[in-house]
């Protein structure tokens, strides 16, 4: 089976959802797939941080300027997923006065709007900043849904014709006459597994362009095609704390380092990061120093973090690219801009374009450069619209009605709801069926999972960052199931099968992160859980070969005096009322 | 002065509730302190002995599929196949059968399964067949090994516990009966977040549920329809509070089948109508007890005996003087082992808790593996006295009950109970000689 | 569900004078109007910036700034043990129950988010989930935190449910007014024009009487009788009567006085007002803060003279135990906290009661048997039990334990026009094992639950220190 298109994106993270979107707002016909689902890569595992461009205000102001314009246009599309914190360059005592002062500065040499506080002034903003902190830069970082950010463009892209596939690694690149024709994917699809968009197995689609926008899988894309990319892929931890100690980002004010941000991130905190080179963006260690190092580190600035609870860790890998024979030692030195290589220009082989290096927050940006380079390639003359338009989601709407209301949901839940679905809340929440919170912990309720359910099918995985259910601090313990439960009580009634493959998943992905951060209470949460679905449930346990060696049930059990149909009811509880003869009332509802 | 006893035992579970009415029935004046509601509230119901002694098999790629092994019919045949620094191995299969036994005495009419050595087999909410020596009276007709007909029936606001798929699950492992499930709203007007004990008032006092109709009545009504050719029909274990036996008298009459209930996770009411029957058991054997206040302190003699522990009523320490003390305070659920960083500890006593100085190594790459923390504990000695890292007791005069010994997955071999009673049987009764 | 506004309280039964602008329905208007400004501080105080070691502390680092208990919530495991515990939840479907809201709320919130959903006003404030968690979430203090968040920005200064709910937290200031003229006062409450009235215009339940005020209140009493009657050097108490043992059921404090001096205490009757309960239960924090101050000073100084607070109401021991150290931080709150008791409690840890008990012979004395209930706020301090394991060496007298449900009034909750049957329905299981149990009278700490036993069985009640009087004191036993 064959397809074709005019774009081929390669890549469901964020740099691939967006040129998906542009093109296809441009009137080009796109397909874009994706070997997990989407953000699978770098993208669903960045620590959420929207960058004012204060970070880069002092080592690369070029970036600090991107960074300052894109915030403020994501601000406006896409509202929904993007959380308006300001952050705080937070100086110690052992942190220098100079480096304070170039940070200030650079900010202001960018169009940061910056302003110093006070300790004091910066501890009533943030009341659990440490005693002993000096003084603080008060700038416009924000939080950002890396999830909800890609769902909503790769919703829009295919508002206008894309086609998205997920779970769809690409196995080879179509080379024909000295050419990317195409490429071939293995749908992960089908029986046993998960059920998404189509099922089937191999499947070759020739495009006009390929777009290579895989990030620290891009050497590999290259490789099929026979053209080398050097991206230098390097780890980072992020640490997700349960609650949020602080509801500002949180930077240390030096120079560069392990372990100086804390990005508030919806319910939670997350404290990252480490740098470190490694050669498979897919197999590498992930090791309990650095888990240490981010609660050792960042609690000089938020000392109750030294005992505040982690509810997991994960780790993500940038795809740092820098152009052949720079050489630089350090990963942290290596820069933080993106490239666009036209494999025609730089190894002539048309047809396709990598884009490699990059950050989370100019993606838009990037996507528009990107598709700018791909039309001029097509020949297609049409208008960037990306950064005015809003997302899915993100449409003018009033916030300010009583959604506990209209939905009979408590007002945090539909706070919460509200916050994640945006626009699209009336249409999600408005059902007929009883609505329970399905997953407590984030206040996700049965019509946000069956809505996340019919986006993404059978993928638990996909429903949870869709909708943050048994992302809390039970990590599914008491949810995961109950997700499942949704999959078999959805319209499409997947199977058995089906179901159990899909919770499994789920519960081994919340296991996997789980495990970095298994002493005190999440410890007694984890044997909480253990219990729950070892014990209560006998998830794991094998099923009797021989049901007949069992109790079934003693002399006073099964013909038991009142559990039977025929014995008189206990004098206490009620008896049936002599006029409501069992039977007689059949049909009373 | 200070409040005096013989025994007194810290933690108000299974195992406290176990080794104190284990050390009042040989005499001892026994108090009881435990510092908040029992986790008997959380747990199912079901009292387990012992399902599965290897989890794994003796071949580790068996885990977790068909090829592991099935649950033992009886408990006793596996404890011989423990490791030897099992809790079961230490105090040894007599006392599991003392335990039970005393449990069969303490709660009389409650549960069921006392007849036979045999483990029965409940159906699950996941729909799974688990193993397990004691049941309540209420899960009694809705035993596995019966060939009976059964319809499961779940509500549409009760996310834990979908019963078509459940009776889909039982149908194929292949039990011995043709299983169906339903889903149908709880009668009456209630909001989706509704607590269960509120449902389980409603049914417990057949309260109105409109159209001038109670709950019980409405509820037969909507499940009478897909009664189909059951003989028995499975309801999530919320029938009631106190009552459920009228309750389900009520509606199998009602329905011309025989009611019964499935085990639920918290919020679990056969947990709480154990806790409240083992509370009256205390009662009448003039256990006195102290709920909601923990041991904060403790004082030692130049033996290394315990002395003394103080409670605390915020802030206010109150001594409490015996001659022997039982530490049931639980593992990690119960609080009873504490953890940091750098490894866990038992929380009251300071004891030592043996674990890999790796903490990568508690844990294991399978959610369902044989992880080390799972076993996380005081190592007790022959006569459950927790012991220091050299071996020897950390005191002359404490014993060690439940959760809070070491050395047992009791998640995964389905032990929990079993455990705490059989260790509890044991820590009483030395107490008790000490007293 | 929208359509009240109330918040519930426990025990009324404490104070003395308390300012009279802020019971009187002009005065609290006033003073309500100016607490709406959506920026109005939380009730809360001081506290220092802290670190917490394991146990959670509140932090509230700058005078006047909001509580931020967030981090409490990392010690929630999710086992719905709070649920299964709460009285309300089980009869009130549109009370979601503690985890809700108190972890999960606070969880669920920005800074920005303050608003507190509405359902926080269906707590009863009986803390019966404090001890039910086994994992010390601070869920009372959350519950308070956010039902005084609730009342300061979200509530209607000018609606009935909070001119109700402030006379009902402010017992004290009208038990004040009208224990001048008792018998007037009685006759007036007692009518049922009156009562109809309050329900009506009020939103104060016609199906409760009113508590009958003392012709004499105990203060008076002291006075009249020149003070203490022992001197001790070592054995010193101040007693902590509360309201209700001052202005009606005064035979409890006198039993107390009597009791103590028969075991050789001096005992010291220190100024003092409401303990706060029913302000904490109603979110009115703020005359909760005022109550506090003058508690904590002047018991601090007690205690500072070598005096041991001791209280008859288990509400009140409970106040000055838990909630002033979770929500203020006076000079002394925390010291006066360790150094109070409930009454009953002193007396088992400091003297040999069990002896002189079993030396008693019962069938001599005039005691019937009692169905003893225990308050929920005696059984979070773990004295639920006392009582009834006592007089179990008290031959001839029989005193069973009517199990461990709420009464349900759960002091202002009861008397609110909209709770009354919820009050009813909780209390139901309480009335039939009152009425399965052998004793024909009731016995409890609380004077609250003490109205509501009353209410719901005819029986008179009795506290335990009239017990023990009637053995220990009106007998010649050695003690």
């Amino acid at each position: 089976m064959s397809e074709r298109t005019e774009v081929l994106v390669v890549g469901g993270g964020s740099t691939g959802c967006g040129v998906a979107r542009d093109l296809a707002t441009r009137g080009v016909d796109v397909t874009l797939v994706e070997q997990g689902n989407l953000t699978h890569g770098t993208t669903g595992r960045m620590h959420g941080l929207l960058h004012s461009g204060g970070r880069y205000a002092v080592s690369d102001q070029a970036s600090a300027r991107e960074c300052i314009e894109e915030n403020r246009v994501l601000r406006d599309i896409a509202s929904h997923c993007v959380e308006l914190t300001g952050g705080l360059f937070v100086k110690r005592p052992e942190d220098t006065e100079e480096y304070f002062q170039e940070k200030l500065e650079g900010c202001r040499e960018c169009g940061i709007p910056a302003e110093v506080l006070t300790a004091e002034d910066a501890r009533e903003v943030e009341p659990f900043l440490a005693g002993d902190i000096d003084k603080a830069i008060r700038v416009p970082d924000g939080a950002v849904d890396p999830f909800r950010l890609c769902v909503a463009n790769a919703a829009d892209a295919h508002a206008h014709g894309a086609r998205i596939e997920t779970f769809s690694p690409v196995t080879d690149v179509l080379v024909e006459d000295g050419e990317v024709a195409g490429v071939e994917v293995t749908h992960e699809s089908g029986a046993g597994k998960r059920v998404h968009g189509r099922e089937g197995g191999t499947e070759e689609i020739y495009a006009d362009h390929v777009v290579n926008a895989t990030g620290a899988w891009a050497g590999r894309v290259g490789d099929m095609a026979g053209v080398t990319v050097e991206v230098r892929p390097s780890k980072g931890v992020m640490t997700v704390m349960n609650v949020r100690e602080v509801d500002t980002v949180i930077n240390r004010c030096k120079p560069k380092g392990d372990a100086d941000i804390v990005v508030p991130h919806e319910t939670t905190c997350i404290l990252g990061t480490t740098d470190e080179e490694v050669e498979d963006p897919e197999d590498y260690p992930e090791e309990a120093w650095e888990v240490d190092l981010m609660i050792e580190e960042l609690s000089e600035l938020v000392p109750m973090l030294t005992d505040a609870r982690t509810i997991r860790s994960y780790w993500g890998v940038r795809p740092l690219y820098e152009p052949p024979g720079t050489g630089t030692e350090d990963p942290t030195d290596i820069t933080r801009d993106f490239f666009l290589l036209d494999h025609d220009e730089r190894d002539g082989l048309p047809g396709m374009t990598s884009i490699v290096g990059g950050k989370f927050t100019t993606y838009r940006l990037m996507a528009e450069q990107i598709s700018d380079h791909v039309c001029d390639v097509l020949g297609v003359d049409a208008e960037c619209t990306t950064a005015e338009e809003p997302l899915p989601g993100s449409e003018d709407f009033s916030v300010l009605r009583d959604y506990m209301d209209e939905f009979g949901l408590r007002s945090p839940v539909g706070r919460r709801s509200v916050q994640r679905l945006g626009s699209r809340a009336d249409e999600v929440l408005d059902t007929d069926r009883p609505n329970p919170v399905v997953c407590q912990c984030e206040a996700v309720t049965r019509a946000e999972l069956q809505d996340a359910i019919s986006q993404s099918g059978t993928d638990l995985n996909a429903v949870r960052l869709r909708t943050r259910a048994s992302m809390g601090n039970c990590q599914g313990g008491f949810c995961a199931h109950r997700m499942a439960n949704e999959l078999h009580d959805a319209a499409e009634a997947f199977d058995r099968d089906t179901v159990d493959a899909a919770l499994d998943e789920l519960w081994q992905e919340r296991w996997k992160g789980q495990r970095h951060a298994l002493w005190g209470e999440q410890l007694s949460q984890a044997m909480l859980n253990h219990l729950l679905h070892a014990t209560t449930m006998n998830r794991d346990g094998a099923a009797p070969e021989e049901f007949s060696a069992f109790d079934a049930g003693g002399p006073n059990a099964a013909a038991d005096d009142s559990g039977g149909p025929t014995g008189p009811a206990a004098a206490d509880g009620g008896a049936p009322a002599g006029d409501d003869a069992p039977g007689g009332d059949r049909g009373g509802d | 002065m200070a409040i005096e006893a013989d025994v007194v035992v810290v933690g108000g579970g299974l195992a406290g509730a176990t080794a104190a009415l284990s050390a009042a029935r040989d005499g001892a004046h026994v108090h009881l302190i435990s510092a908040n509601e029992s986790t008997l509230r959380q747990a199912s119901g079901l009292i387990d002995a012992l399902g599965y002694p290897n989890p794994d098999g003796d071949d580790a790629d068996d885990a977790g599929t068909d090829a592991a092994p099935g649950p033992l019919a009886d408990p006793f045949a596996g404890i011989d196949d423990l490791p030897a620094d099992h809790p079961y191995r230490i105090v040894g299969a007599d006392a599991l059968r003392a335990g039970l036994a005393l449990f069969d005495d303490a709660v009389g009419d409650l549960y069921r399964g006392g007849h036979t050595d045999r483990n029965a087999l409940v159906a699950t909410t996941s729909g799974r067949a688990k193993p397990t020596a004691r049941y309540p009276r209420s899960m009694a007709p809705g035993l596995v090994s019966d060939d009976r007909a059964t319809l499961l029936v779940g509500f549409e606001a009760a996310t834990d516990f979908d019963a078509p798929l459940a009776a889909d699950r039982l149908a194929a492992v292949g039990v011995p009966f043709d299983v169906d499930g339903v889903t149908v709203e709880f009668p009456g007007e209630y909001r989706a977040d509704a607590a269960v004990t509120r449902l389980a008032h409603a049914l417990e006092r057949d309260e109105d549920a409109g159209e001038g109709r109670t709950s019980r009545q409405r509820l037969a009504d909507r499940v009478r329809p897909h009664l189909g050719d059951a003989e028995r029909v499975g309801f999530p274990a919320m029938l009631g509070d106190s009552q459920v036996e009228a309750v389900r008298a009520d509606l199998s009459e009602r329905l011309g089948a025989e009611v019964f209930e499935i085990p639920t996770g918290p919020p679990s009411l056969p947990g709480i109508r154990l806790a409240d029957r083992l509370f009256d058991a205390l009662d009448e054997a003039g256990v006195s007890m102290t709920t909601g206040t923990p041991v904060v302190d403790h004082e030692t003699d130049g033996d290394g005996d315990i002395v003394r522990v103080y409670i605390d009523r915020n802030g206010a320490e109150i001594p409490y003087r015996a001659d022997a003390y039982v530490l049931a305070t639980g593992g990690l659920v119960g609080k009873g082992v504490d953890s940091d960083r750098d490894g866990p500890v038992e929380a009251v006593f300071g004891c030592h808790v043996p674990a890999p100085d790796d903490r990568m190594a508690w844990s294991e790459e399978g959610a369902f593996a044989d992880h080390a923390f799972a076993r996380f504990g005081v190592e007790p000695d022959d006569r459950l006295r927790p012991v220091g890292s050299d071996g020897s007791p950390e005191f002359g005069n404490l014993f060690a009950a439940g959760g809070v010994v070491g050395g047992a997955d009791v998640a995964r071999e389905k032990s929990a109970s079993g455990v705490s009673l059989a260790t509890g049987l044991v820590a009483g009764r030395s107490a008790a000689e000490e007293g | 569900m929208h359509d009240t506004h109330d918040t519930h309280g426990d025990c009324g039964c404490d104070g003395d004078e308390a300012e009279p602008s802020a019971a009187t329905g002009e005065g609290a208007v006033a003073d309500g109007g100016t607490a709406a400004a959506p920026d109005s501080d939380a009730a809360t105080d001081g506290g220092t910036a802290t670190e917490t070691g394991g146990d959670f502390e509140p932090v509230d680092v700058f005078e006047g700034s909001e509580m931020d208990l967030r981090p409490g919530a990392d010690s929630c495991y999710k086992c719905t043990s709070c649920d299964t515990s709460c009285p309300v939840a089980e009869v009130d479907d549109s009370f979601p129950g503690p985890k809700f809201q108190g972890p999960e709320q606070w969880r669920l919130k920005r800074k920005e988010d303050t608003e507190v959903d509405d359902s926080i006003t269906g707590c009863s404030n009986c803390m019966r989930c404090d001890s039910a968690c086994p994992s010390d979430v601070p869920l009372s203090q959350m519950h308070n935190t956010a039902r005084g968040e609730y009342v300061d920005n979200q509530m209607d200064k000018l609606s009935r449910e909070y001119l109700r709910n402030r006379i009902l937290a402010n017992y004290g200031t009208l038990a004040g007014i009208g224990s001048k003229v008792p018998r007037l006062t009685n006759a007036i409450m007692g009518n049922s024009l009156v009562q109809k009235v309050n329900e009506k215009l009020l939103g104060i339940t016609a199906e409760r009487d009113f508590p009958e005020f003392a012709d004499q209140t105990f203060r008076s009493w002291w006075k009249q009788r020149g003070g203490p009657k022992v001197e001790s050097e070592d054995k010193r108490i101040a007693y902590f009567h509360g309201d209700y043992a001052n202005y009606n059921t005064v035979e409890v404090a006198k039993a107390l006085v009597r009791v103590y001096e028969a075991f050789g205490y001096e005992i010291l009757v220190p100024d003092q007002r409401c303990s706060g309960t029913p302000m904490f239960a109603n979110g009115m924090l703020d005359d909760a803060r005022r109550s506090a101050a003058v508690n904590v000073e002047n018991l601090g100084d007690a205690v500072e003279q070598g005096y041991d607070v001791v209280a008859s109401c288990t509400s009140c021991s409970m106040a000055l135990r838990q909630e002033y150290p979770e929500l203020f931080d006076f000079e002394g709150t925390e010291r006066v906290a360790a150094n109070t008791y409930d009454a009953l409690e002193y007396l088992l840890i400091n003297e040999n009661v069990i002896d002189p008990i079993r030396a008693v012979d019962g069938d001599q004395l005039d005691l019937p048997d009692f169905a003893y209930h225990a308050p929920c706020h005696s059984r979070n301090q773990g004295l639920d039990r006392q009582a009834v394991e006592l007089f179990r060496h008290l031959d001839g007298v029989n005193v069973e334990d009517v199990g461990d449900s709420c009464s349900g009034i759960s002091g202002t909750y009861g008397w609110k026009e909209e709770k009354y049957d919820y009050s009813m329905e909780i209390g139901e299981e309480m009335f039939e094992h009152m009425e399965h149990a052998e004793g024909e009278t009731g016995m409890t700490e609380c004077p609250t639950c003490s109205m509501q036993m009353e209410h719901g069985t005819g029986y008179e009640i009795d506290h335990p220190l009239q017990v023990l009087e009637a053995a220990l004191v009106d007998t010649d036993v050695e003690i």
